[in-house]
This record gives C-alpha cells, sequence and structure tokens, in this order.
C-alpha cells in the first residue's frame, strides 16, 4: 500500500512535470504580448525603460532556456510577477486557492450524503412515486443553469427576505467565522444544486443494479432486514463506482466554478485563472492551470486509494 | 492414413500481471501436448475448469499463438481459399451471434470474408441452415427470435458453410436443456456421418464424451494425463485423475451416493503448478517420486494403444 | 389401482399419514400457484397448482428444464419471490402456513427455520465482506450472539464443512476462495442456525465434477448428522438421483411425476420423465442416435396436457383436458391421462 502510493506520486510528479513543459508551451503560442500591454496601460513609459521590461521578461531568449529558468525558479518556490496584480504569484494565488478550498469542501460535505441519501431512496422502487420526484429534482440539478438559479436565490434570501448576503465574501478584512459562513450559503447551495444530480443518478443506478445482485439476494435469504442489506450489503459495493465519478467532478469543480465565483464575487480559482489568461499574465496562468493539474492528479490518487479501501479484491501492491 | 491435424509438443504461456516495476508471474497453461487427429474422427478433450481445454481450443483454431510447439495441417486441408481448415463453435449461442446481423448473413460471414459473391452466399447460407434443422425463413431473422437450441444449431451451421475438415466445439452443450442437448448431438453426429469431418470436441461432460468421441484426451493442469481410445478409456481407465473422474460422474440408478469416494482437494494454480506429477497434490497413489519426476506419457502395461502419464499407472 | 375422482395429493397423502400413523410432515405445499402480471411472450402462471410435501430429515429432489417453475417453488418457500409475484394456495411449515406470514415473520423464518444454498458461488456472496463476518451475520441475526461470538462459531462452521485452515479463511473474503470453498462457505452459512429445511437451487451446477462430488458428499454428511430435509433442484437427473430420497418431476409449471428414486428409475410412467431418462447420453449406444424429444421448450402452452404438443403419446383427449396427479402406485404419483 505504502509503496504503491509512492509509486503514484512519483507517477503524479512526472504528469505535473509534462503538464510544466506542455502549459509553458501552449502559453507562449497565446496571442499578446504582455509587454505591449504594459505599455498600452502606461504611456508614459520610454522606449528605453520598455527595453529594459522586455529583457525583464526574457524577450529574445530561446523559448527552452526561457523555460529551465522559469522552472528552476518555481521549484525554489519562486513563481514570479503577476502582471495583473503586481504581486508575486504566490500571494495572489494563496487567498483565493483558499476560497476556492472552502467553497469546495463545503459543497462535498453537502452533497455527497445528500446523494447517497436520496440516491439509495429512489433506488428502492424504481418507477415509484419517491424514485420520480427524487429523479424530477435531478435533473432540475442538472439543467437549471447556474447563473440563473445563483440569481434567484440572491433575488429571494438577499434581496426579499434579506437572510443572507448577496456576496460571497465578507468586506471586512479579518471576519469572524459565522460571518463567512454566511457569506458561503448561497454560492455553496448552487454548486451543491450543481453538483448532487449526476451524483444522485449515479448512486441510484448503481444501487438498483446492486440490488437485484446475488448475494443481495443470499442477505434476504439470511434474514437480514431491509436497512440491514441496504446499509450493510448493497451501500458499499454500489459506493465503488461512485468513486470516480466523485474524483472527476471535484476536479472539474476546482477550475470550473467560474459562473458562481462571478456571481458571488467570490476571488476564487476559476475566476483568477479566466483573468489571467484574459489579460495574458503567464505566471499566473501558468500557475493557476498547474495547480488545477494537482488537484486532479491528486483526487485521482485520493479515488484510487479509496478504492483499494473499499474493494477488497483490488490490492494495491 | 494422414493424420489431419498433428499437434507436437504445444507449449502456451501467458504472462500475468507485472508493472513497471514487477515481474510478471508466468500461467503455464498448455505444457507439452502432442497429438494427432485423424480424418474423420472425433477427438474429445475432458478436463475441469484450469485443465487448459479451452486454450486448447483457441490455439489449434489460430485465436492463440503457442510459446512454443507445431500445429500443423495435413494435405487434406490444403485446397481453396474459403476452405479456411478449423471452424469454431463456442458454448454459450447467447453471446456467440451478433444480435444485429440476420441469421442469413451470420451463417454466410465465412463466405463473404472468403469474398464468395453475394448471390451464392445466400444460396449456400439457405442449404446449410436446411441441414442443420432449420427451414430457409431463418436467413432472415434475428438471433432473438430463436432459442438456445436453434441458435446453437446456427452457429454449427455458420461454422460448416465454409466446408471445413475440422470444428472445434467448446462445450457446445452445456448452455442447453437437457431435452435440446440430446437433438443438437444427433445433429453434430449426422453431420459427422455424411461429410467425414472431424470434431475436436471439448467437454466436462463424461457423458457426452462416451456417446459421441473415438478417442479422448484427458487434460489436467495443462497437461495430458491420459490419451486413448473412447472403449480403453471408459473400460479400463489408467490414470488415477481419469478413474475419480469416473468415480466423480453422477449416474443414475445407483441410489443414494456413498459419501467418502470423491478426490479430495482442489485443482491448484496454473500461475505455481506442483513439481513433477501435477496431479501428486490430489492423487492416491501419490508417492515420492511424483513430487520429483514429470512422469512420462507412455502405454499402459499391456495396452499400447492407451498412453498415460502416471509413475503407477494400471 | 384407481382413484375415482382425482385428489391433491395433499389429502392423498393425508389419507396416508393417518392410516400409517405418521406424524404431519415439516413441509405441505398445497395448491401453490404463482404468478406475474402478464407480460408479452410469457405465461402468466409460472406454478400451477401444485402440491407436495417433504417429511423431516427428508431430501426431495426437484428435476425439470428451464421455465418449469423449479426456481420458483424454492424460492416461494424462502418468502423471495419477486414482489410482483401473486401467490396463492399454501405453503404449511411446521404448523404455520408461510404464505400467511407478515414481513418480519418471514425475516425470522429465513435463516433460521429455513435457509438456502444459490447456484453461482462466485457472486452468492458479498464481495466486499470478509466470509467469517458474513456466516457471523446470521449468527448474530437469529441466535443473538455478539459479533466476536457469531466469528468465533463461524470458524467452527467453517471446518465442520472441511474448509482447511478455518482461523485464515474466516478473515478472507470471497475472492479468495475458490468455487467449491465458496460454495461449502455457502452451506456453512446456510446451517449456521440448525435449520430445518435447506433449499438447495442448482448448488452444483457451477462446479467441475471432481468438486461437485465432494459438495454432494458434503451435502449427504451434514444431513446424516442434523436430519435437515433438504429440497434439492437440478436440471441434472443423475445429481438429484444420488442425493434425492424422492423425486418430483416438473414440466411448464405443473408436477408430471412424483415417486421415490427407485420406483422413478425402475418405472417412469409419465412421457416426459421417460424422455428425460432416454434422452442421457449415457443410455444410448455410442455414435447411434439418441432418442430426443421433439419440440422446444417455452413458447405457448397447449391447451389441455401442458407436454401434449411434445409428447409422443398424446392424443386429442390430452389436449382438451389436463391431467391431474394421481397416484398410480403406492406413493408414485403421475399426471398424464395415458397412464392407468
Amino acid at each position: 500500500m505504502l509503496r504503491y502510493t509512492l509509486t503514484r506520486i512519483g507517477q503524479a510528479v512526472l504528469v505535473l512535470l509534462v503538464m510544466t513543459v506542455l502549459l509553458f508551451l501552449l502559453i507562449n503560442l497565446m496571442p499578446g504580448d504582455p509587454v505591449d500591454n504594459m505599455l498600452e496601460g502606461n504611456p508614459s513609459l520610454t522606449a528605453a525603460s520598455a527595453a529594459q521590461i522586455r529583457e525583464l521578461y526574457g524577450a529574445g531568449v530561446p523559448l527552452p532556456v526561457r523555460y529551465w529558468n522559469w522552472i528552476t525558479a518555481a521549484v525554489q518556490g519562486d513563481f514570479g510577477y503577476s502582471s495583473i496584480y503586481f504581486r508575486p504569484v504566490a500571494e495572489v494565488l494563496g487567498p483565493a486557492l483558499g476560497q476556492t478550498l472552502k467553497l469546495m469542501v463545503a459543497t462535498l460535505v453537502l452533497s455527497v450524503p445528500l446523494a447517497l441519501l436520496l440516491g439509495s431512496l429512489a433506488s428502492l422502487r424504481p418507477g415509484g412515486l419517491m424514485d420520480n420526484l427524487i429523479s424530477f429534482f435531478a435533473f432540475a440539478s442538472i439543467s437549471l443553469p447556474n447563473f440563473w438559479l445563483s440569481l434567484i436565490l440572491i433575488i429571494v434570501f438577499a434581496v426579499q427576505l434579506g437572510w443572507l448576503p448577496a456576496s460571497g465574501t465578507p468586506l471586512e478584512t479579518n471576519p469572524p467565522i459565522w460571518l463567512e459562513v454566511r457569506h458561503l450559503v448561497l454560492p455553496v447551495l448552487v454548486l451543491t444544486m450543481f453538483f448532487v444530480g449526476p451524483l444522485v443518478r449515479y448512486v441510484r443506478a448503481s444501487m438498483i443494479e446492486t440490488l437485484s445482485s446475488d448475494f443481495v439476494r443470499t442477505a434476504r435469504s439470511k434474514g437480514l432486514s431491509e436497512p440491514q442489506i441496504i446499509i450493510r450489503h448493497a451501500l458499499r459495493n454500489a459506493l465503488i463506482p461512485m468513486v470516480t465519478v466523485l474524483a472527476l467532478g471535484f476536479g472539474g469543480l476546482f477550475s470550473g466554478s467560474l459562473v458562481v465565483e462571478t456571481i458571488f464575487g467570490v476571488l476564487g480559482m476559476g475566476k483568477m485563472i479566466f483573468d489571467a489568461i484574459r489579460y495574458v499574465d503567464f505566471n499566473l496562468a501558468l500557475i493557476g492551470l498547474l495547480l488545477a493539474t494537482l488537484v486532479t492528479l491528486i483526487s485521482n490518487l485520493l479515488a484510487d486509494l479509496a478504492y483499494a479501501w473499499l474493494d477488497p479484491r483490488i490490492s494495491l501492491k | 492414413m494422414a493424420a489431419l491435424l498433428d499437434v507436437q509438443d504445444l507449449n502456451l504461456r501467458f504472462p500475468i500481471g507485472g508493472g513497471l516495476f514487477r515481474k510478471p508471474l508466468t500461467l503455464h497453461a498448455l505444457t507439452d501436448v502432442s497429438f494427432t487427429v485423424e480424418e474423420g474422427e472425433t477427438l474429445a478433450i475432458v478436463g475441469e475448469s484450469g485443465s487448459g481445454k479451452t486454450t486448447l481450443g483457441y490455439a489449434i483454431s489460430g485465436l492463440l499463438t503457442p510459446s512454443s510447439g507445431h500445429i500443423r495441417f495435413g494435405e487434406a486441408l490444403s485446397g481453396a481459399v474459403e476452405d479456411r481448415p478449423v471452424q469454431l463453435v463456442f458454448q454459450d449461442p447467447f453471446s456467440a451471434l451478433d444480435p444485429r446481423m440476420m441469421v442469413g448473413d451470420i451463417v454466410a460471414e465465412p463466405l463473404r470474408l472468403a469474398g464468395v459473391p453475394n448471390k451464392e452466399r445466400q444460396e449456400r447460407a439457405e442449404t446449410v441452415l436446411g441441414q442443420v434443422g432449420l427451414n430457409a425463413e431463418s436467413a432472415q431473422r434475428y438471433p432473438h427470435e430463436f432459442s438456445g437450441g436453434q441458435r446453437q444449431r446456427i452457429a454449427i451451421a455458420r461454422a460448416l458453410i465454409a466446408d471445413p475438415k475440422l470444428i472445434v466445439a467448446d462445450e457446445p452443450l452445456s448452455a442447453l436443456d437437457v431435452s435440446i442437448q440430446s437433438q443438437v448431438l444427433n445433429l453434430l453426429n449426422k453431420i459427422k456421418r455424411e461429410r467425414s469431418i472431424s470434431y475436436l470436441f471439448i467437454s466436462h461432460d463424461l457423458g457426452v464424451v462416451h456417446h459421441l468421441a473415438d478417442r479422448v484426451i484427458v487434460l489436467y493442469l495443462g497437461r495430458i494425463m491420459e490419451i486413448a481410445s473412447r472403449e480403453h478409456l471408459f473400460a479400463t481407465p489408467s490414470h488415477p485423475y481419469t478413474q475419480a473422474l469416473m468415480r466423480s460422474v453422477p449416474r443414475i440408478g445407483r441410489g443414494r451416493r456413498q459419501p467418502g469416494q470423491s478426490l479430495k482437494g482442489e485443482i491448484p494454480t496454473p500461475l505455481a503448478p506442483p513439481p513433477g506429477c501435477v496431479f501428486h497434490t490430489r492423487c492416491p497413489k501419490a508417492q515420492d517420486v511424483c513430487r520429483e519426476a514429470v512422469p512420462v506419457l507412455e502405454p499402459a502395461p499391456g495396452r499400447p494403444g492407451q498412453m498415460s502419464a502416471c509413475h503407477f499407472k494400471d | 389401482m384407481m382413484i375415482a375422482a382425482p385428489a391433491s395429493v395433499a389429502e392423498i397423502q393425508d389419507a396416508h399419514s393417518q392410516a400409517s400413523g405418521a406424524a404431519t410432515p415439516l413441509l405441505r405445499v398445497q395448491d401453490l400457484t404463482i404468478a406475474f402480471p402478464a407480460a408479452v411472450g410469457r405465461e402468466a402462471e409460472v406454478v400451477s397448482s401444485i402440491s407436495y410435501e417433504i417429511g423431516a430429515g427428508e431430501a426431495l429432489g426437484v428435476v425439470g428444464e428451464s421455465g418449469c417453475g423449479k426456481t420458483m417453488t424454492s424460492l416461494a418457500l424462502m418468502g423471495l419471490l419477486p414482489p410482483a409475484a401473486q401467490v396463492d394456495g399454501a405453503i404449511w411449515f411446521d404448523g404455520r402456513d408461510l404464505t400467511k406470514l407478515s414481513a418480519r415473520a418471514w425475516r425470522s423464518h429465513r435463516g433460521r427455520d429455513a435457509a438456502m444454498v444459490f447456484q453461482e458461488p462466485m457472486t452468492a456472496m458479498n464481495p466486499v465482506m470478509r466470509v467469517g463476518d458474513q456466516i457471523a451475520e446470521v449468527l448474530v441475526r437469529h441466535e443473538g450472539m455478539s459479533k466476536r461470538d457469531g466469528f468465533s462459531r463461524a470458524v467452527q462452521l467453517l471446518a465442520s464443512v472441511h474448509i482447511p485452515s478455518p482461523e485464515r479463511r474466516a478473515q478472507d473474503y470471497p475472492h479468495q476462495l475458490s468455487g467449491g470453498m465458496r460454495q461449502r462457505a455457502m452451506i456453512a452459512m446456510a446451517l449456521a442456525c440448525r435449520p430445518k429445511l435447506l433449499v438447495a437451487d442448482e448448488p452444483t451446477t457451477a462446479l467441475d465434477v471432481t468438486v461437485q462430488a465432494q459438495i454432494l458428499d458434503l451435502m449427504l454428511e451434514l444431513q446424516e448428522q442434523h436430519g435437515t430435509a433438504i429440497q434439492f433442484i437440478s436440471h441434472n437427473l443423475a445429481v438429484v438421483s444420488e442425493i434425492a430420497h424422492r423425486i418430483m418431476v416438473m414440466y411448464s409449471g405443473r408436477i408430471v411425476e412424483y415417486a421415490s428414486v427407485g420406483d422413478l428409475f425402475a418405472n417412469p410412467l409419465h412421457p416426459y420423465t421417460q424422455g428425460l431418462i432416454k434422452t442421457l447420453p449415457e443410455m444410448g449406444q455410442p455414435g447411434s442416435d439418441l432418442y430426443t424429444i421433439p419440440g422446444t421448450i417455452g413458447g405457448k402452452r397447449p391447451p389441455g396436457c401442458r407436454f401434449s404438443n411434445r409428447c409422443p403419446l398424446a392424443d386429442a383427449g390430452c389436449r382438451q383436458a389436463e391431467p391431474a396427479l394421481r397416484e398410480v402406485a403406492p406413493r408414485h404419483y403421475v399426471a398424464c391421462h395415458k397412464v392407468n
């Protein structure tokens, strides 16, 4: 198990390295030149200082050398300066990462148990009333656009009822925890609604299949009650295929909550990466995208470990 | 008479598992298997799961490449291009037929691959469907419209259409109901009489083998334990494994069984076959020599046609 | 011997047991009918008004081909029929009619009074639960044992079905056991609470012949030790003949013949039973054509006798009225117009 984990971490580092090369190449293929952007924004720059800036940014240096310079600095923790925030990339990305992780963890903590509960309930009597209601909810969750749901929730809970703030981040510099939670409620609700629908569908399908399997019949023939059969026998087996779905969803959530972040004014990873690419902020975009890769790699590794923990037939040797 | 099929020292090993930093294990599917099949002969391969009998069928049909050894077809088989020498009939008549193809097309497929024109293909498909006891209209229908026994007839028709000299049939009866089994068994017999075809008949069912086979190979853990004519094998089994197999088969009319006669233990994994005689872990006759030396396949005492690989053969 | 009015087997046997003074049997199935909401191309009734009984410690073999209703009959004894099934008639077990049981009473019947062993040992156990825990679960459920005591009892049970190194095997997961060992573990699980009836549905069909022989030995041994009654279902006449005292042959949802093993093979009366025996390859001369029962299984049932469209003896009368199961010799029952 330990050996397997170490091998997998080694592989992840390898993938990450390859990704640095690919991303570096891709970003350099992007149209637009950061120095041009800077010059446009600041006409008072002289030609001499423009040349100096160009040199600083490595113009005229061949791509492989630039890559080498960048990667050697990056592994030492120097990610360079962000050209749109005029601050070190690490300082910019740190809080954004924090915001995104808060949103993601809260969304997961809410949606996984909810999906297990709703999916299992729906699977008990496929085609029954409960199943139809839950399926309706799941389809609504899948098909309601994020921005629309966000706006509706803001109108209802922030504007009309005034119960919750409309923004995702408190204005205070050092807000107390309860205030932060209050601000997170609406964006987390929207993200949960977005995340839970497909999960419910998967749990339901997986549970229906598991409940019709031979070993569930065996469990019935032993005289176990339905709750015992579902909790002790069916659920764990049904969970196994869910792990992949969760891991994939997690990666998507990391950089894919752009709309929600924008509407609720949360400066998270989705918005950060989007802005960085839009305004040709090389350094920020590179590290942001690499972080997204890293999260996907980590969630896949966790998924594999979870597989081995859930399913004794898989041995991670 | 020249042999139709000559198999010499056939070995088949598969690497299993392994990875970037690990050596794969070796699965010994078949070890030093040699035999011949004569024209018009039915040779049965008998064995339990893990004996390698299906692997052997695949190797002879060309679906698997041997690790070493030879599979040679006699001169009778070097005919026209469309005459594939070997055709296969599988165990499961439900998954062996493409559900989206019409039966006529399924049956005629070997001809299509050989480039036979469409019209001739259809005619020959209808003829061969008739020979397996299905009417000509069947050609226009889909596999799901047929019962298990009828589907196995379709699979047999597909095997027959290219006029092969040898049919490898892998447990063709075991998915069928008892009353349907005998119908298909009679069909196989009829084909054999009419076409002087050879069968390599893979089965675990000794009753069926006794009925159909001319000669029998008993396979255990990828090795031939015994090879003999049907009469000899069933009347005077030489190898202790063959004897145990015969005792294990339930028979009607014996009344309730007397416990304690069954073979102990189970077939070991082909990933780590026992040293010496592969059967020694379960053999009632096993001695020290059996744990060390691999017994040679040689004639049983006084029966030159009956070969048995046992240090203490009868 | 002729019986004027066709009586149900239960009535006949009632008369028998009264005459011989025998106690009531452990299981008595009376006019059991199992039907499903009609679907296209499928008969609604999978089992039609069958009656039979199993005495304490008796082994009954049930033989038939696919669609004969043998599996549905077994599931009915365990209350494991699909929810859509409509059950008619009575299943008297140990003085109670099982068809009248509440869901709760069914649960205490299953695993304690009656237990079941299934065909596929590969899929019948929970793949993510240790073998010992799966056996212990029955004991925790019915005997009120603690998990710990249940587990140590499970080890003893694994030893009693001759599984080598039972302590280690109890810790194993099902995939670490061979097919034969899994079936032994299933038998250990089924017998954990010493049920009065063991229902075994094709328990050796998925196994190799040498392992099948071992499992049959084991079932005989345990039956003699504990006096468990067995309903043993199989498509294989020979397998059933080695374990059963009596055999019931089913065809298309009906019992066609019901007799002791000796009587059935010495004197098979129903054309279907005769056909089944004659089609066995070991019955024919090697190389000769075997006897075949014409036609196929399934499809629409003919009017009258359900076997009439495949029967060599059938005449117009057979196609009109369904024959009742009657006793034509002592304890030998057959449902055929052509048998006197």
